[in-house]
């Protein structure tokens, strides 16, 4: 296993812990029924987030911190609740072979970081399927089974939305750089 | 360059773009449903709150109900009137329709247009010649609502080319149907897909419809049909008219093209769990069903109405059977009042619901009990979607769906 810790890497975008293993083709019905779809609260989300895949996968969710899958995760619905629902019960990142393109929009927007690393997967898989993965998104790495693997690095742009919590938030900031800038010019 | 392209470019104001490239584009509709528009309202006014200067580019159709059957989903509606009302949105209430077919019915979606929605059904305006990209509710309440505007990643374009004469029976959303098993779920991530060849330009503009329908399960980010006569004909009978002025494709071939001869293909069923699962129609004929419905994205269309009328000709709906037929818009149940349509089927004993989306999530109809089983012409099929997760949702042509209302068990239409 590697040695080097969280603590270890200050101001650095090392996120992870225990992981929870999915299959292929996950789609957004399974992560989180339509019927809750009248909440964006987290926490609220979180309580059915997986609910179709019964008590014992919620259980161990909730003990998780990295989701990780195999293709196509997040097809179907474009709900954004589907990242949402993950980031109330505690995961920080999904790492899966690829991502339905909307998911991967949603999850990124609301500040879930989302890896396409299908090494990372495989690797896990082979080591008995569930145990500890780490992402390091300013780095491009993935950290699983004692073996780290690379992936494209996110563009600057969605490394600023992410470290600023979503795209909201990182929109908002944006605007009040702006009026103190503004507020300055006028003084 | 092709037409995502060209679309991509007038609307970010360059001469030219590339695939790969990432453009922010000037977006002209955003369409939301009475779930969605519920959403993306509450984050605006919760998150955001920045005044909305172009109020007319965005439309909310309630679709997923026709009438709120709990207190809590009242409580919806009336957000949502109230939120349109005060933002002067463009807002189709209750009983007008599927929320893609109202858009297209009422003028709302154009040739060229970038549209966008959180509905992840919205790339099927790439049948009108539209760039049409589902993306998520903080997209739409961060920079469409404020400042019109999203970022697209300039897409590769897969040019999905169709050939031959199918055989009597199969209908285009057999093929439509089909394809998706051949080109396999996921496959086209983030790709644009163009519908072409000559099986796409002899069909009708609602029968090209089906196709673009089906590219979200494909993976891809939208799809089109290059705007030709169909397009503009239809177009002009709209509210509003044709454009004077929209682009084109250079009429280029995709730099991937693949080809299909759907001379052989016959009626297929999407089985359960997932919408690339299509078989044909009498591997899995006999499977009896509890409900069968037009209706839905893909359904409720006048081409399904007539063809429900058709094969109910002399027949009526098998007792374990509830048959239930969901028009599209006001418009296409009032075209069936006046083709006699209405009253055939109700007698036939099939039962009329008002125009909306249908049983697609069970919001407003379409719950079933673990066991029971639908045949329709909606859009997605996994387990859970329809009430129970031990429910299941088989999904087919009007012919078929027909057809297995009469006999109460999945079944082939006979070949006219």
């Amino acid at each position: 296993m590697s040695s080097r810790e969280p603590a270890e890497q200050p101001g650095r975008h090392r996120i992870g812990g225990p992981t929870i293993t999915f299959g292929e083709s996950v789609n957004t019905d399974v992560i989180i029924p339509g019927r809750y779809l009248v909440s964006i609260d987290p926490a609220e989300l979180a309580e059915h987030a997986f609910e179709p895949l019964g008590p014992e996968v919620q259980r161990r969710l909730r003990a998780s911190r990295v989701v990780v899958a195999g293709r196509n995760f997040g097809c179907g619905s474009a709900r954004e609740q589907a990242a949402t629902c993950l980031l109330g019960a505690g995961i920080q990142a999904v790492v899966a072979a690829s991502f339905s393109r909307v998911f991967f929009r949603n999850a990124i927007n609301t500040g879930l970081v989302a890896v396409e690393c299908p090494e990372a997967v495989t690797a896990l898989a082979a080591a008995g399927g569930e145990g500890e993965m780490w992402v390091d998104y300013d780095e491009g790495t993935v950290e699983t089974s004692g073996r780290t693997f690379g992936f494209a690095p996110y563009p600057s742009g969605l490394k600023e939305i992410l470290r600023d919590g979503g795209l909201i938030p990182h929109l908002m900031r944006g605007i009040e750089r702006d009026e103190q800038r503004e507020e300055r010019a006028a003084r | 360059m092709n037409l995502v392209e060209k679309i991509l470019a007038r609307a970010s104001g360059k001469p030219s773009v590339e695939p790969g490239e990432i453009v922010i584009a000037e977006v002209d509709m955003l369409l939301m449903h009475d779930l969605s528009g519920y959403l993306t309202s509450g984050v605006y006014d919760k998150k955001v709150g920045l005044p909305i200067p172009h109020p007319e580019r965005t439309l909310m159709v309630f679709d997923h109900h026709y009438s709120p059957p709990t207190e809590q989903q009242a409580d919806v509606l009336h957000h949502n009137r109230e939120w349109a009302r005060r933002t002067g949105i463009n807002l189709l209430d209750c009983g007008s329709g599927n929320l893609h077919h109202a858009a297209v019915r009422g003028g709302f979606v154009k040739p060229g247009m970038i549209v966008v929605g959180s509905d992840s059904h919205t790339p099927v305006h790439g049948a009108l010649g539209a760039l049409a990209v589902a993306l998520g509710n903080d997209s739409h309440a961060g920079t469409v609502l404020p400042y019109s505007k999203a970022w697209f990643r300039v897409p590769e374009t897969v040019g999905i080319e169709l050939h031959g004469v199918p055989r009597p029976g199969t209908t285009p959303r057999d093929v439509a149907l089909w394809l998706t098993a051949q080109i396999g779920e996921g496959a086209m991530n983030y790709k644009a897909l163009e519908f072409t060849g000559p099986y796409v330009k002899q069909l009708g503009f609602w029968d090209r419809w089906l196709f673009p329908l089906l590219c979200v399960d494909l993976g891809a980010k939208c799809s089109y049909v290059e705007p030709d006569e169909v397009t503009e004909a239809f177009v002009r009978a709209l509210p509003g008219g044709l454009p004077d002025d929209f682009p084109r494709g250079d009429g280029g071939e995709a730099a991937s093209v693949l080809r299909f001869d759907v001379s052989d293909v016959v009626p297929q069923v999407a089985c359960p769990p997932t919408v690339g699962n299509a078989k044909a129609v009498s591997d899995v004929a006999g499977r009896p069903v509890d409900y069968a419905e037009l209706g839905g994205h893909g359904g409720g269309r006048i081409e399904d109405i007539r063809t429900a009328a058709e094969v109910l000709r002399g027949r009526t709906v098998h007792p374990r059977t509830r048959f239930n037929i969901v028009p599209s818009s006001r418009e296409i149940f009032a075209q069936a009042v006046r083709e006699g349509l209405v009253l055939a089927l109700h007698e036939a004993g099939a039962t009329w619901f008002p125009p909306s989306t249908g049983s697609n999530q069970a919001i407003n109809m379409g719950a079933m009990a673990a066991g029971e089983a639908m045949v329709s012409t909606h859009a997605r099929n996994f387990p859970g979607r329809n009430g129970s997760t031990d429910a299941e949702m088989y999904l087919a042509s009007a012919g078929t769906v027909a057809a297995s209302a009469a006999a109460g068990e999945i079944a082939e239409r006979s070949t006219p």
